[in-house]
Formats: C-alpha cells, sequence, structure tokens
C-alpha cells in the first residue's frame, strides 16, 4: 500500500478550509494519477501481445481507468473553479522516483519492462487499506492512504458546498467523449466523480468490484496475474479460479530498465526514435490540457485520441525491435517541447 | 508574391519521411497472393525483397530540428539581434505529425503531404505563428548528388511548393521582420485574399539505412514568405528555367539528369526593388546525398542571349555556394542579383540563361519565354466527378492572356506493370490509363487576362481494370495522365511563347486516380467489407500494432477507433494513410458497415503457396535493381524514360 504524506492533508481539515488548499489538492491528485500511467504503458509495451495477451488487456484496462481518473478530477478542479495544467514540465514526475505526494523513501519507481517483481510494485501501488482476503496491513507510520486523500477532499468540498462551485457546467468532460466520466456542477456530483476514483482504485470493504465501471478495483486486477487465474464470483464471494493468465517470461522484449539517469547516447538511433515519443507525449500532456480547460469538443478529443494512438504505436516500435531487430528500446517519458534531434 | 521575394525567411535542418514501403509493390495489393513475408524488412541487397525497405513504416512526415538560418525584409537581411534568427520550424504540437501519401502504386512520384502544421517558435518554445501546410505533391525530382549517382533514391532531391493557412499569429511584436511579413499577410487579406503564408522546401539525401539513426531522415532547406490573393498556390508565377534531360548513358539516370547539370527552377524580377531572385534550391547539384553543392564554377545570369551579363553567384569566397559549407542551409539556395535600369531593360523580355564554367553546366528559359503548368496537380475522384484543373500561362514572367493552351492524356510517366513480374508484357490489370474514355475533356483552352485556364476533366466509371477479381480488388480505379502545352499555328519564332524545342518537363503534367464505381448491399455486410480491410492490414503492417483489421471480433472491438480514423477529413492527420488510397464510395461502405456492423466471419482464406526459398540469378539481379529504393523501382517502370522508350 502507498502511502501519501501527511502534509497531502493540509488544508482539507479542520475549521480553515480554503478552496486554494482543495483546488491545489486536486491537482496534485491528477499528477499523481497520471504519474502510474508511464509505469503502466511501460510494462504493457515490452509484452508480446501474441504471448501474453492477458496480461496485457489487464494491464490495459487499468492505465484507460487511469485516465478516467485524470479527467474526473479535472472535473471536480474545473467545477470549484481551478484549472489542471498538464503542460508542464513539473507535471511529469522523475523515473526513477517517489510518486508524487509519496511518503519519502517508501516506495521508489522506475521505468521497467513487465516482471513480477515490477508487478509487486503495481500491486503496492493499488493496494487499499484492508484488501480482500488479506490480513490486515500493518500500521505504516503516519502516512495516509490514497484512498484518504480522496476522501478528505470530497469532505472538504461538502463543507465549503455549493458556493464554491462555479453556476453550470465549468469545462467539463463528460460522458460523451470519455466513456464512464461524470459532469460536476455541485457536492453530490463531486462525491460521485471522487467514489469513482477511489473505488476503482481500491474497491470498497465489501467487494473487490468496482461500483461505477465494469471490473475489479485495480488492486485486484493485478492480483489475477500475481495469481495467475482470473478473478471469478464463487458463492457469495471470489476467488482466483477462474481462466488461466498465464506469463510467459519469452514474451518480454529485452527493454532497458530505466536506472537513475538513464539516457540513451547521444546522436543513437534508440535516442532519435525517444525525442520522436517525448515531444509526441508532450503534445499529448498540451492536447489534454487543452481539453480540460475549455476545448471539451469532440475534436479535441479526436486529436487527443489520435496523439494516444501514435504514442502506442511509436512505442511499440520502440520496445518490439522495429525497424531493427536487434535493437529494443522504450521511452523515458520526458517533456520535450520540439523535436530537436539532428539539429 | 509568393515565397520568391524581398520579405522571406529560410529555414534547414531534418525531415522524416517514414513511409511505409509494402505499397510500392502492384502485387501486395491482391489480396489472394499476399504472403506474410511480404510484411517483413528485405534481406541484404533486397533478396529477398519481403516487404522492401520500411515495411512497418507509420506514414509520418516530420521536420526535425529545423532551424531558421536567415531572414529579409525589404530593406535586406534583419540584424542579428531579431529574435526570428533564435527562432525554429517545427510540426505540429498539438495533434500527431503530418502524413506522407503515393496516389497510387503506379503513380508514386507525386507523394503529397497531408494533415502537416508548420510552427515557428521562438528560444523558449512559445509560438509565434502556427499554419497549415495545404497538402501538396513534390514535383521536379532528380538525380542530385551527382558525385555519386546511380545509388537511387538517397542521390534523389525533389521540391514541395505549397501555402501555409489558417495563420494564428503569436506576439511577434519584438521581431522587426515578422511584424513585417505580418503586415504583408494582412495587407493581402484586405485585399481579399484568405491570408496565406508561401512555403516552398528542397528535400534530399535521405537515409535508407534501417541501422542509422536517421532512417528514413533526409536534408530539408524552405523559405517561407506572403502570399499574394489570386496567385497560384504551388507554383511561382515569374520565370521559369527549363532543363533537358542529357542524353548520356552514364551516369545512370534513375528520375532525370540534367544534360546542363542544372534542374528546372524559377526566378522572378521585382522591378520596384530592381532585383532579380533565383530560387536555385532543388537546381543546383550536390557532391553526396545530403552534403555540399557541387561545384559548377561561377554562375553567371545573361539575358538578351548572352549579350546583357546580370551578375553571377560565386562559387568561391566568403559568400561561395560551393565554398561555404553552410551556404545551401543559409538561403535554401535562394539568391538575388541586384539590377539596374539598362539590365532591367534587357531582362524584361528576353531569354535568360545560368551558366556555370565548367562545359555544358547551363540552364535557360524557354527561347520564347513561355510557360505553362496546372497549378494543382494531383487529383482523386469519383467516377462521374469533374475536376476543374487550373493551368496558368505566362511569357516573361506576366501572365499570358488569350492563348490557347493544349492537352492531351499522357500516361507516358506513370509506371505500370510491377517490379518483380516477369510475365512480359505485363498481364492488363496492370495496365494504366485503361480504358482511355473514363477521362474526358476538352482540346484546347484559352488563357483569360490574368494568364488562367480551366480545363474541365469530366469522369465515368471506368470500371475495374486492375481489380484481381471480384472480391480481390487488387488496384482501385485507375490513374491517368494529361499533359499541357501552348498551341500555336504560326511557324515557331522568337516571339511565340514556346521554344522550338523538345524540352518536356518530364514531371509536369496532371495526375489523376479515377477510383471504380463501387456498389454494396444494404445494409452493407462484413463479406463487402472485409476485402477492404484485409488489404489495409496487408499493406500497412503498423496497423497490427493496434488490431487485426481482418478479423471480425478485432474490427468490433475497435469500433470506434475505426470510426475515427475513416470519418475524419482526409485533410485531417488522425485520418489513417489508407483514408487517401480508399475511394469515397468505399469509404462511405466502410463507415455504414462500422454504424451497423453485420455479417459473419469470412472463412479464412487457404494459406498461400510457400515460396522457394533458392533463387535464381537473373531473379537476384532484380531484386538488386529494387534496392536503389521506391522511387527508383517506380521510375524504372515509366513507359518512357530518358527519351528512349522501354
Amino acid at each position: 500500500m502507498i502511502l501519501l504524506q501527511q502534509s497531502m492533508l493540509d488544508g482539507l481539515t479542520g475549521d480553515d478550509i480554503r478552496i486554494e488548499k482543495i483546488r491545489e489538492k486536486l491537482q496534485a491528485a491528477i499528477e499523481l494519477e497520471h504519474s502510474t500511467v508511464p509505469l503502466y504503458l511501460y510494462a504493457l509495451y515490452s509484452l508480446d501481445p501474441a504471448k501474453n495477451g492477458e496480461i496485457v488487456s489487464i494491464i490495459r484496462s487499468v492505465v484507460v481507468e487511469e485516465m478516467l481518473h485524470m479527467t474526473l478530477a479535472s472535473n471536480v478542479l474545473n467545477a470549484i473553479g481551478g484549472s489542471p495544467r498538464l503542460d508542464d514540465p513539473k507535471f511529469i514526475p522523475t523515473y526513477p522516483g517517489p510518486l508524487p505526494g509519496g511518503v519519502e523513501k517508501q516506495l521508489t519507481v522506475q521505468l521497467a519492462p513487465f516482471s513480477m517483481a515490477q508487478l509487486e510494485i503495481f500491486l503496492t501501488i493499488e493496494e487499499p487499506q484492508d484488501p480482500l482476503n488479506f490480513k490486515l496491513a500493518a500500521a505504516q507510520g503516519d502516512g495516509i492512504t490514497i484512498g484518504d486523500f480522496y476522501r478528505h477532499i470530497a469532505k472538504a468540498i461538502a463543507k465549503l458546498g455549493p458556493s464554491i462551485f462555479v453556476h453550470g457546467p465549468h469545462n467539463q468532460v463528460g460522458p460523451d467523449l470519455v466513456e464512464e466520466s461524470v459532469v460536476v456542477t455541485d457536492v453530490a456530483s463531486a462525491g460521485q466523480a471522487i467514489t469513482t476514483i477511489v473505488e476503482q482504485g481500491e474497491g470498497t470493504s465489501k467487494t473487490p468490484l468496482e461500483i461505477i465501471g465494469k471490473g475489479y478495483a485495480h488492486y485486484y486486477r493485478f492480483m489475477q496475474i500475481k495469481k495467475h487465474y482470473l478473478l471469478e464470483p464463487k458463492g457469495d464471494s471470489f476467488a482466483y479460479d477462474g481462466p488461466p493468465v498465464p506469463f510467459d517470461p519469452a514474451g518480454v522484449y529485452p527493454v532497458p530498465t530505466q536506472t537513475a539517469g538513464w539516457s540513451y547516447p547521444p546522436g543513437s538511433a534508440a535516442a532519435a526514435e525517444n525525442d520522436t515519443f517525448n515531444y509526441t507525449y508532450t503534445n499529448l500532456l498540451k492536447a489534454l490540457d487543452a481539453l480540460f480547460n475549455g476545448q471539451n469538443t469532440a475534436a479535441q478529443m479526436n486529436r487527443t485520441l489520435g496523439l494516444m494512438m501514435s504514442l502506442k504505436e511509436l512505442a511499440k516500435a520502440m520496445m518490439s525491435g522495429i525497424p531493427d531487430s536487434k535493437r529494443y528500446s522504450g521511452p523515458t517519458f520526458q517533456y520535450q517541447p520540439a523535436n530537436l534531434q539532428h539539429g | 508574391m509568393s515565397y520568391l521575394n524581398a520579405v522571406r525567411l529560410h529555414f534547414a535542418g531534418q525531415f522524416q519521411a517514414n513511409v511505409s514501403s509494402v505499397n510500392n509493390d502492384p502485387e501486395h495489393f491482391r489480396n489472394s497472393t499476399f504472403e506474410p513475408n511480404f510484411q517483413r524488412l528485405q534481406g541484404p541487397g533486397m533478396n529477398p525483397p519481403n516487404g522492401w525497405f520500411n515495411p512497418e513504416g507509420d506514414g509520418g512526415f516530420r521536420l526535425l530540428g529545423c532551424k531558421i538560418t536567415s531572414a529579409w525584409t525589404q530593406s535586406g537581411p534583419v540584424g542579428a539581434n531579431d529574435p526570428v534568427l533564435s527562432s525554429k520550424i517545427a510540426d505540429a504540437d498539438d495533434r500527431v505529425c503530418g502524413k506522407l501519401v503515393d496516389l497510387d502504386p503506379q503513380q508514386q512520384l507525386v507523394s503529397e503531404i497531408w494533415g502537416l502544421q508548420v510552427r515557428l517558435i521562438d528560444r523558449t518554445g512559445v509560438n509565434l505563428l502556427t499554419g497549415d501546410f495545404l497538402e501538396a505533391p513534390f514535383i521536379d525530382l532528380w538525380d542530385r548528388a551527382i558525385g555519386a549517382s546511380g545509388n537511387g533514391d538517397v542521390d534523389g532531391g525533389a521540391a514541395y511548393q505549397s501555402v501555409l493557412q489558417n495563420l494564428v499569429w503569436g506576439d511577434v511584436s519584438k521581431s522587426p521582420f515578422l511584424t513585417q511579413l505580418k503586415a504583408l499577410v494582412e495587407s493581402g487579406i484586405a485585399a481579399g485574399g484568405k491570408g496565406s503564408l508561401s512555403i516552398k522546401f528542397n528535400l534530399d539525401g535521405i537515409n535508407l539505412d534501417f541501422r542509422s539513426p536517421s532512417f528514413m531522415c533526409g536534408r530539408i532547406a524552405g523559405t517561407i514568405g506572403p502570399a499574394s490573393p489570386g496567385e497560384p498556390r504551388y507554383m511561382v508565377l515569374g520565370r521559369h528555367f527549363v532543363a533537358y534531360r542529357s542524353q548520356a548513358s552514364v551516369p545512370a539516370q534513375n528520375f532525370f539528369y540534367p544534360a546542363g547539370s542544372l534542374n528546372f527552377c524559377a526566378g522572378v524580377i521585382d522591378r520596384a526593388a530592381s532585383n532579380l531572385y533565383l530560387d536555385l534550391g532543388n537546381a543546383l547539384p550536390t557532391t553526396v546525398p545530403g552534403g555540399p553543392m557541387f561545384d559548377l564554377g561561377d554562375l553567371t545570369v545573361h539575358a538578351m542571349n548572352g549579350a546583357v551579363s546580370l551578375g553571377a553567384i560565386l562559387s568561391q569566397g566568403a559568400h561561395g555556394y560551393a565554398s561555404q559549407t553552410n551556404w545551401y542551409e543559409g538561403c535554401a539556395g535562394v539568391v538575388f542579383l541586384p539590377l539596374n535600369a539598362a539590365q532591367l531593360a534587357a531582362a524584361a523580355t528576353s531569354q535568360l540563361t545560368i551558366s556555370g564554367a565548367i562545359p555544358n553546366s547551363v540552364i535557360s528559359e524557354a527561347s520564347g519565354g513561355g510557360y505553362v503548368r496546372a497549378d494543382k496537380y494531383v487529383y482523386r475522384v469519383t467516377p462521374g466527378e469533374s475536376v476543374d484543373v487550373t493551368f496558368y500561362a505566362m511569357q516573361w514572367g506576366q501572365p499570358l492572356a488569350d492563348f490557347d493552351i493544349q492537352f492531351v492524356q499522357d500516361p507516358s510517366q506513370l509506371q505500370p506493370g510491377a517490379p518483380l513480374l516477369s510475365e512480359q508484357p505485363s498481364p492488363a490489370y496492370l495496365n494504366v490509363a485503361t480504358p482511355a474514355d473514363a477521362i474526358k475533356f476538352a482540346a484546347t483552352a484559352t488563357t483569360d487576362r490574368n494568364g488562367k485556364a480551366v480545363l474541365t476533366i469530366n469522369t465515368s466509371n471506368p470500371g475495374a481494370p486492375r481489380w484481381a477479381g471480384p472480391t480481390d480488388f487488387g488496384l482501385d480505379g485507375q490513374v491517368y495522365g494529361i499533359r499541357a502545352s501552348f498551341k500555336y499555328s504560326a511557324a515557331p519564332n522568337a516571339n511565340n511563347p514556346v521554344a522550338p524545342s523538345d524540352a518536356v518537363a518530364p514531371w509536369d503534367f496532371v495526375s489523376i486516380l479515377l477510383w471504380s464505381e463501387f456498389k454494396t448491399s444494404d445494409p452493407v455486410q462484413w463479406s463487402e467489407i472485409q476485402p477492404i480491410l484485409q488489404q489495409y492490414a496487408n499493406l500497412y503492417p503498423v496497423m497490427n500494432r493496434f488490431l487485426d483489421l481482418g478479423d471480425l471480433d478485432s474490427v468490433k472491438k475497435n469500433l470506434r477507433l475505426l470510426k475515427l480514423a475513416f470519418g475524419l477529413a482526409p485533410s485531417d492527420p488522425n485520418s489513417m494513410p489508407v483514408t487517401r488510397d480508399l475511394s469515397k464510395q468505399k469509404r462511405q461502405a466502410l463507415l455504414s458497415w462500422l454504424a451497423n456492423p453485420v455479417g459473419a466471419p469470412t472463412p479464412p482464406s487457404p494459406a498461400p503457396p510457400v515460396p522457394s526459398t533458392t533463387v535464381a540469378p537473373s531473379t537476384q539481379q532484380a531484386f538488386a535493381a529494387l534496392s536503389k529504393g521506391g522511387k527508383t523501382a517506380a521510375a524504372a517502370r515509366r513507359l518512357i524514360r530518358q527519351g528512349a522508350k522501354k
């Protein structure tokens, strides 16, 4: 279970709750949701789908929901008069490093190909406070869980009440553009958006099922990989005895694990491809920034989707040895506003 | 005004043209004979050919590390403190990159750039200007690297000219250059224009080594200036220098090897500024691909049959085009010569000639100063549609009014057949320009007072001349060529706009892809759609990174993505390359089916025969001939090349 610093709750509790603080925390929430995406994508595209199809499906389904969570947190932030900021070098965490807001030195994440060890990191990120079928996690210092963090945001919003909401839907990215999204206009819809995030991430204390959405909470989705079987309802409970989720280590491309200070030799083919990837990635952040700040149109959503597809295509080429089957690399996910290779 | 004028900026850097090479071979369009190895990289020396040199290409056209190297206002080069000089040229930052698309596997020599956004960004990355590049094909393809000629695509050079539209200006107040450029655009809008910029760039030195960091990249050098209302978008209204093909058999000619070493180029005389502007950007040969300019000696420009010198472009010294390694990047080949009153008068109505110091290095205007060309020269047409093609005629750079232009079908530069086919002559389904009567147009048209003539091309269903079977479409429709020339009744003389010569610009013709009529059941069935998608899956292995397009389940899981990819305007960079390969009727059928995906899975087709792994020496030779690149292989199939019938 990842624990956030106690300071993440500063300004959300007590009698002196200020809207600026809530906005700041929602921005932090968007950054936190985003911070797992490069990690999951790196593992996802390191897998040969012909050999590890089930694992690919599971990781991909989680990434899609992390994108939804970014949208939901942005909707809440917009609804209370804030402006999500994604087009910013500081928006992207440094890998390897801690997740944003994480308790110092508790968990360092790095971009690495899929492995059972990397899966353990994913499980730690997504682990709920009281994982079902597991003994209660021991008290871990003075950190707070991601769920706690969101619940405090919801409480703080409820406490300040309707007056903090911008009149009418403001810069909302609704379900017409992003499936399962929630248009936030008041305390109730803000609560619904936040509940969706928490339950898709953690589940509830009663069931691993998502209340909103089609599957299990992220932790249980990843556990299926660890247990090698899909989770299925059994009687009035659940068990990991569905169809198998095999892991074929030969179906992982030999891409680098990005240790501290990782970079490709300047002028190398991998560096050139990585430049194009990072430029496209930065453009996606710009496009999302626009989508969440008033350009909430189908056309902008299409531009965003196009960039996501382009990133997928570029990452898969780098990681699966295209065009040179003797060379496997992986993107570094860095902010790069111009494609200056060869420049 | 166009890019070739006093107010202009030059930029240089690299481009990436990451085209897929599977569709280079027309035989790869037949689903029934498609083999899995056609999606793999070619072997050494193209043995085996497989999917040629870049089967996994994504079609992207990207601008890489392009710097602004100089900028000019009406009063000369801008000062070093103008921030435009520390700015860069980049492609889109809020959408995917542009795409490079062939018209047809049998007309691969007009590859168009679609959906490219061009940005001018300051040193901190802030947008000073963005514009959408109006899709355009290249022209004047030639064997440019004469120091290494014979190696194919890597030696080639070509030029793109178009306009940048939908301009969005940032804060340009700190740059005197951009302030002046913006003012010119705004005065163009005031005069009824759309507010565009004119852009022209030259590409050369493409790298086809898949292990190189520069794989599918090459050199780009270009120029941007104001576009005046009413002027053509894809060509210069000005003085046009005409190259003759070399009759020598050595060095080998893949595309076009000018006898005078200088390739087709344009000039403009600005009478107010008393300057002759010349764009030699795609006219000067290089020593090696993407390398320095080949030293032809000082290039002197003359008028009046050599009697009046207009000045020289020096090869050596502080500004020497051959001696200064960054000369080309600094000006993109655009130079100007100041003219005095006598020179202006001499140049106004007499043939201009550019001559180098080494023997036979020369290029001239037509002796009568005439030039006619279609502005837009690539069309995709649905049967039954009419297209209006606008031609511009000029003499001595001025509009040539009330003059007859004649038009003929000319398939000579199309590329029938298929590269690895031993069958001679090629089977009928690999012919081009048949049936000839599916396109109809008048034999002549007369220019108006602006030198413009419009040719209406009426079309009808060509049938399926290139289909491989009822459900194995092969190549859709048919490709045609139409060539224009001046029509003159009197015997040719110095006052006629056409030189009494056989100078024919090989690439100067209108290319038309006329699609086959395509009818479906209602509602459209999977069995009718599957062959289209299967062909797409075959030709663009990059799609395997997303889905299996030939598989009903996989397609159904990706309906949203496919609706997006097929539903957008072809000018949208998110529409996949195939969208522009598809006829409107096929695209409409696809969209209908995606909205209502009915039909049962199609039974898997029998596996194609496994090809023999041993290859005869003659076949190895054929492979080696193809290993020079896609454009070289296509150019080798032209009906008429280098003046000799095949």
